[in-house]
């Protein structure tokens, strides 16, 4: 407040042009590149088309990925929902050494890198993998599943690699809700049950609505999972742009891809809020 | 307590099932972690869990392999510079950031905070363009400012929180006892922000570590980051070396939460 206007600039100056220069700008250049001709010595060509949008709109294998990767993506955020609800709750309810304790759990996949965190996926649902023998061990199964290189466990890999990201908002949120609250409803003759879907449920809203939208943002965009996980077999976009970008270097393709999918996510997102903007306005009032 | 249990009859299995479901969810969080340093201890020659026996034969092959000990030092140099540099910057926006009010000052904080909100592929695929734009493409130092600003988002975030708990009135004593603006940054804020700057250093360290779409689309010529060394390896020899690797990674990220933990209490730190 007492520095001066100039001084804070200055020390914001660094700060801003590491994102402008290092993001926006980058950005802007691949929206620039998605319009460029193919080229054939370099990576792009000099003039300006929209046959990569043609392209990709024209042929239904490029809408099955894209369906794939944003269904895939929905799928992964309604699971990662589920499971981060009650850890967030359970969560806001721990105090003192339990309470860090909890956090450092949920934590420490956050701070593991998603690399190790897929590998370690890999170790549990191989054929004679641990997943596979305690299933057989209690009967569910009689054979091996074949697991490895599966949508399924591209999904299970996924919504574990985002629970905190889904965890740490509705937690907060949580923590928010007045236990006089809760605690004068149950008095009044609420069920437990009716406690939940009356009160903590719409307040929590706040919570859910940036969780869920950063975890289908960042699910959408997930490259090292199905690269890893997915095996050969099935594309995701994420998995397709790469591959334009450094197999086959067709960077004008690989870009006109990428834009695609941004923008059908920041659809999907934009109608979920729509959607999802009472619910919110609710918890508010 | 016991009165309300008795009031409601199925309380008590309502309970048990809950506190069921919450250890079969943290079983779940912690299972791949487990998992990996359980088989990088094996004395077989597979990956597996539980492992055959135990060693540390798996780690003497790691530290014999040139490829991967090259990637981990080389993860080791970018995480410790983009550390250094982006507390830096991060220590100057947060001070900046402090000074805004009202809207600017909500734009201010989701600029800071745009590479953890855009998802990694986008900035990689740009940055990939725009490095060999400015001739830095397949460098490190190119790599190395993909790694700033990824990790930029994480050290904010946690030096400005630790801002926020200093109380403007120790700046203004500072300042009306006649002290510079330096003097006062220097003698009273650095002082109480330190271990929020020390925690933004540590997870952009961590955060730089574990980088891999970005690491993917900007290696320099003839260098990998551990994490692409490791998925090569993983691709072509699926061999305990990598567990012993990725066990690496693990241990260092958990010395990092609990320096965290150490400084400033996890609660406070998300």
């Amino acid at each position: 407040m007492m520095r001066s206007k100039k001084l804070t600039w200055a020390l914001a100056l660094p700060a801003l042009a590491l994102i402008f220069i290092f993001m926006i700008l980058p950005i802007t250049n691949m929206v620039e590149m998605s319009f460029r001709t193919p080229g054939s010595s370099e990576p792009f060509g000099d003039d300006y088309t929209f046959m990569h949008y043609t392209r990709i709109l024209g042929d239904g294998y490029y809408w099955g990925v894209l369906w794939r990767s944003l269904s895939t993506a929905g799928i992964v955020t309604l699971l990662c929902l589920i499971v981060s609800y009650p850890i967030a709750w359970h969560l806001s309810r721990a105090k003192g050494f339990k309470a860090v304790f909890l956090y450092a759990c949920i934590a420490s996949p956050l701070m593991t890198g998603v690399l190790v965190r897929n590998f370690g996926w890999m170790i549990v649902a191989a054929l004679n993998g641990p997943l596979n023998e305690s299933l057989m061990a209690l009967g569910i199964i009689e054979r091996p599943l074949r697991l490895l290189f599966t949508q399924s466990l591209v999904i299970l890999a996924l919504v574990h690699v985002f629970v905190p990201f889904m965890v740490l908002p509705i937690n907060n949120a949580l923590r928010n809700i007045p236990q006089s609250l809760t605690e004068a409803s149950a008095s009044m003759g609420a069920s437990r049950y009716q406690v939940f879907r009356d009160i903590i449920l719409p307040l929590s809203f706040p919570g859910i609505q940036p969780g869920v939208i950063l975890v289908y943002v960042l699910a959408v965009a997930a490259y090292v999972t199905p690269a890893l996980l997915g095996g050969q077999m099935v594309s995701y976009m994420p998995t397709l742009i790469i591959g334009e970008l450094t197999g086959t270097f067709q960077w004008p393709f690989g870009s006109a891809l990428a834009i695609v999918l941004s923008v059908s996510t920041v659809l999907i997102v934009v109608l979920f809020t729509r959607l999802t903007w009472k619910l919110n306005e609710r918890a508010r009032a | 307590m016991s009165m309300a249990a008795k009031t409601f009859g199925g309380q008590r299995h309502v309970n048990l099932g809950f506190a069921v479901l919450i250890i079969a969810l943290y079983v779940f969080l912690l299972v791949p972690v487990v998992t990996i340093v359980g088989a990088s201890l094996t004395n077989g020659l597979m990956i597996e869990f539980p492992p055959q026996g135990l060693s540390l034969r798996w780690y003497q092959e790691f530290f014999a392999r040139q490829d991967l000990v090259d990637g981990l030092l080389m993860s080791l140099r970018i995480g410790a510079i983009t550390a250094v540099v982006t507390s830096a910057i991060a220590m100057m926006a947060a001070l900046a950031g402090q000074a805004l009010s009202g809207k600017l000052s909500g734009v201010f904080q989701l600029g800071m905070t745009l590479p953890l909100l855009v998802p990694e592929l986008l900035t990689a695929v740009g940055l990939l363009f725009f490095l060999y734009k400015i001739e830095l493409g397949k460098t490190v130092a190119g790599l190395q400012f993909g790694h700033i600003l990824m990790s930029f988002p994480y050290a904010y975030v946690s030096i400005s929180a630790a801002l926020r708990q200093v109380p403007s009135s120790l700046e203004e004593a500072s300042a009306s006892l006649g002290a510079t603006g330096w003097q006062t940054f220097r003698l009273v804020i650095l002082p109480l922000v330190m271990p929020g700057l020390a925690m933004g250093a540590i997870f952009a360290f961590i955060n730089s570590f574990d980088l891999y779409t970005i690491s993917l689309l900007l290696k320099p010529l003839g260098g990998n980051t551990l994490p692409l060394a490791l998925f090569d390896f993983l691709t072509y020899e699926f061999k305990p070396t990598a567990a012993a690797a990725a066990t690496i990674s693990i241990i260092l990220s958990i010395a990092g939460v609990g320096l965290v933990q150490k400084l400033v209490g996890l609660q406070r730190a998300f």
